[in-house]
């Protein structure tokens, strides 16, 4: 147990000491802060600027009617319909309608058919170009209305009926996907990152002892279980400071500028997470940890160099990126409770991720919870023993990767 | 104080490494571990260690089963390495601790060996900043600083300047003289005539020679004459196959006993004209040859 306490000490220093480690958090945490703290930032600009407000509206709309009457009733509309852009009725033909979007002197331009019919021109259409939808919307209602004052209707009646607005409210008696989706995604993502870049480094770390050779002293030193654990746990604690120290400082900075995100749901649903998810997180990460970085340090004891281990721990890694996968389309697509996930949340390898998916973002009975971290557990402890027993066996070997056949083979008589 | 090795054996998977090894080494002691490459001293050692458990046999400390929680051991490996990117301190101290030491202590006897082995200026520098055998007197420094009961020492010698082979020889008696049990493994037989007082040789995982070295020179069957002269070329012609030149003027006489050697001196001394006749004493390198080597090499000499 000493001994143990002195291996997981001198890991521990060593992520403490290494400069990239503390770097990267440091960054991390900068990054974090300079985000959180970006609204009040801006505001405190923009209220320098309320001075002199922006009255230009710089970017210029073109409307082309097959009618002077037309185009001028369009005009209207579309200026109150658009109040970000000027608009204008277009001079000239087609082309010289054309040739003013590409030289950007406008931005766009609206030549209508009919008052049910038109085409859109517009320079770079961008992905997210909402204006289409906005001119169908404006051409019908102006068309409703007009068709409403034709047959009898007073405009403004015309106009009351159309902007009738319709009030709901939704009430979700079970989670609400709409609120968990972004926190879930940001926490499989930390915990995807996480393992495998701990993981990784476990991996490395045991090679780099053996190819130095400081293994032949190591093991004529210490207890492989108390090397093994050691490392594997120092890694586990490295990874969690990290962890707490980037959303720790996330979570402290929303809250010193909690008035300025008012606004905006997506980092409200994000800060408000339940504190009970954040205690599943604690434990699927803990436990997704160790499986994973009892692998890579196993399979890191038996590679020789260095070089090695890429391939070496491409299975491991393979294994991890399908379960990340299987979780992501699952979220995406909605249903967390599909079979694929339902199997994977019971799988040990796969469950940290999918089983807190499906809790974080269904509602799954407590006893499937209890089965799922019960096969975690004792898969935890399995592969525990069993990579240590490798790593007995692994650190010894050099020359050539030897075979995982031949590797088990002798695990089963040590 | 004794160490004991008892019917040792060992195989990894088909192949048997050990096929019941035996020795003993005393306290105050060198004991030296001899064979070629392959022969099991690596595994025996590692046997001794608990790196892994032998198949069957045992490892006694005075006569009883070893208890690895009360003996100390401090090991040298042939294969050298420690962390090449951390400070010379830090790893030192760590590996100490790993051995059982407080930190307080660790440093303390960190810092001792540091200035006996002339390494002080180098405490704060890392690893690999240092020459090669400056790199390993600071390794033997992870097998001395713990001040275990039993130091073993594989090819301690390799790679150090004949300053630094002094020192490290000087060290070695001084912890022979504390009473401590050194297991050497060398192939390099000077030092292990120097210093071993009893050796085992092992060949192909059996021991085929053990005892004490002087005992083991003595008995040696003294039935071989070395013999120098200029007319050596007659000699070798007279005698036939049992002769065989060493080198320029110098015969090796095979006799078929040791007590023919006194007719054979007067026979040669009165028929031809001899600079020098002696009886052959082989060195430890002659002996080692002999037992660990195949048997044609074994013949040669």
């Amino acid at each position: 147990m000493k001994q143990f306490r002195t291996i997981l000490n001198f890991e521990l220093k060593n992520y403490f000491k290494n400069k990239v480690f503390v770097g990267v958090t440091i960054f991390l945490v900068a990054l974090i802060a300079v985000v959180m703290f970006f609204p009040r930032l801006s505001a405190s600009f923009q209220s320098d600027e309320v001075e002199t407000p922006v009255s230009e509206k710089t970017s210029v709309m073109l409307v082309a009617a097959d009618n002077e009457e037309n185009a001028a009733m369009v005009q209207e509309v579309f200026a109150s319909a658009f109040p970000e852009y000027d608009v204008q009725i277009a001079e000239g033909g087609l082309e010289a309608m054309k040739s003013q979007i590409t030289s950007g002197e406008a931005e766009c331009a609206v030549a209508l058919d009919s008052l049910t019919s038109y085409t859109y021109y517009v320079n770079n259409l961008s992905m997210y170009d909402e204006t289409p939808n906005r001119i169908d919307a404006a051409l019908q209602s102006m068309y409703r209305v007009h068709a409403m004052v034709e047959s009898g209707i007073p405009a403004q009646q015309a106009g009351e009926i159309l902007s009738a607005e319709i009030y709901s409210v939704t009430e979700s008696l079970g989670k609400d996907q709409m609120q968990n989706f972004f926190y879930t995604y940001i926490m499989i993502f930390a915990l995807y990152m996480v393992i495998l870049l701990y993981g990784q480094m476990v991996a490395t770390n045991v090679a780099t002892e053996k190819s130095s050779r400081a293994m032949e002293v190591l093991i004529t030193s210490a207890r492989p279980t108390s090397m093994m654990f050691g490392k594997v746990i120092a890694s586990c604690l490295a990874g969690f400071i990290q962890l707490v120290c980037v959303f720790g400082a996330a979570f402290l900075c929303f809250n010193l500028n909690k008035s300025y995100w008012d606004g905006n749901l997506i980092i409200n649903s994000i800060f408000n997470m339940p504190l009970e998810l954040l205690l599943y997180m604690l434990l699927f990460f803990v436990l997704g940890f160790f499986i994973y970085a009892f692998m890579f340090g196993a399979v890191g004891s038996t590679a020789s160099k260095l070089e090695d281990i890429n391939t070496s721990v491409m299975p491991i890694t393979m294994l991890f990126v399908i379960a990340f996968m299987v979780v992501m389309f699952s979220m995406s697509s909605g249903n967390v409770d599909n079979t694929l996930m339902v199997i994977c949340s019971y799988v040990p390898f796969t469950s940290p991720m999918a089983m807190f998916t499906r809790i974080a973002m269904s509602t799954v009975p407590a006893y499937e919870i209890i089965i799922s971290v019960a096969i975690l557990i004792g898969s935890v402890l399995g592969v525990g023993v069993l990579a240590a027993k490798i790593y007995r066996v692994g650190v010894l070997l050099y020359g050539t990767t030897p075979k995982l056949g031949n590797i088990l083979k002798s695990v089963w008589k040590a | 104080m004794n160490l004991e090795l008892k019917h040792i054996h060992k195989s990894f998977g088909e192949k048997q490494v050990l096929t019941g090894i035996s020795f003993l080494a005393e306290g105050g002691k060198a004991f030296g571990l001899l064979g070629r490459n392959g022969a099991g001293k690596t595994t025996s050692i590692r046997i001794l260690m608990d790196v892994f458990p032998a198949d069957s046999g045992e490892v006694l400390m005075d006569d009883k089963p070893i208890d690895y929680s009360k003996v100390g051991i401090g090991y040298l490996p042939e294969e050298r390495g420690l962390y090449p990117k951390k400070k010379i301190i830090d790893q030192l101290v760590y590996f100490a601790q790993l051995k059982g030491m407080k930190q307080a202590d660790a440093v303390k006897a960190v810092d001792y060996w540091l200035k006996r082995l002339g390494m002080m200026e180098h405490r704060n520098k890392r690893l690999d900043t240092l020459s090669k055998g400056n790199q390993q007197k600071i390794q033997l420094i992870t097998a001395l600083a713990h001040n275990p009961q039993i130091v073993i020492l594989d090819e301690p010698f390799s790679g150090l300047d004949p300053v630094n082979a002094m020192l490290l020889k000087d060290v070695v008696k001084e912890e022979i003289a504390r009473g401590k049990i050194v297991l050497f493994s060398s192939h390099q037989m000077n030092y292990i005539e120097e210093f071993c007082d009893s050796i085992a040789i092992l060949n192909q995982g059996k021991v085929v020679l053990s005892g004490d070295l002087h005992d083991i020179k003595r008995n040696y069957t003294r039935d071989k004459l070395v013999v120098r002269s200029e007319q050596a070329g007659r000699i070798a012609a007279a005698l036939g196959a049992q002769c065989k030149s060493i080198r320029q003027d110098e015969l090796l006489i095979q006799l078929s006993s040791s007590d023919e050697k006194q007719n054979m001196m007067q026979m040669l001394t009165q028929k031809y004209n001899i600079d020098e006749i002696r009886v052959f004493e082989p060195s430890l390198n002659d002996i080692f040859v002999e037992y660990a080597g195949d048997q044609e090499a074994g013949g040669a000499k």
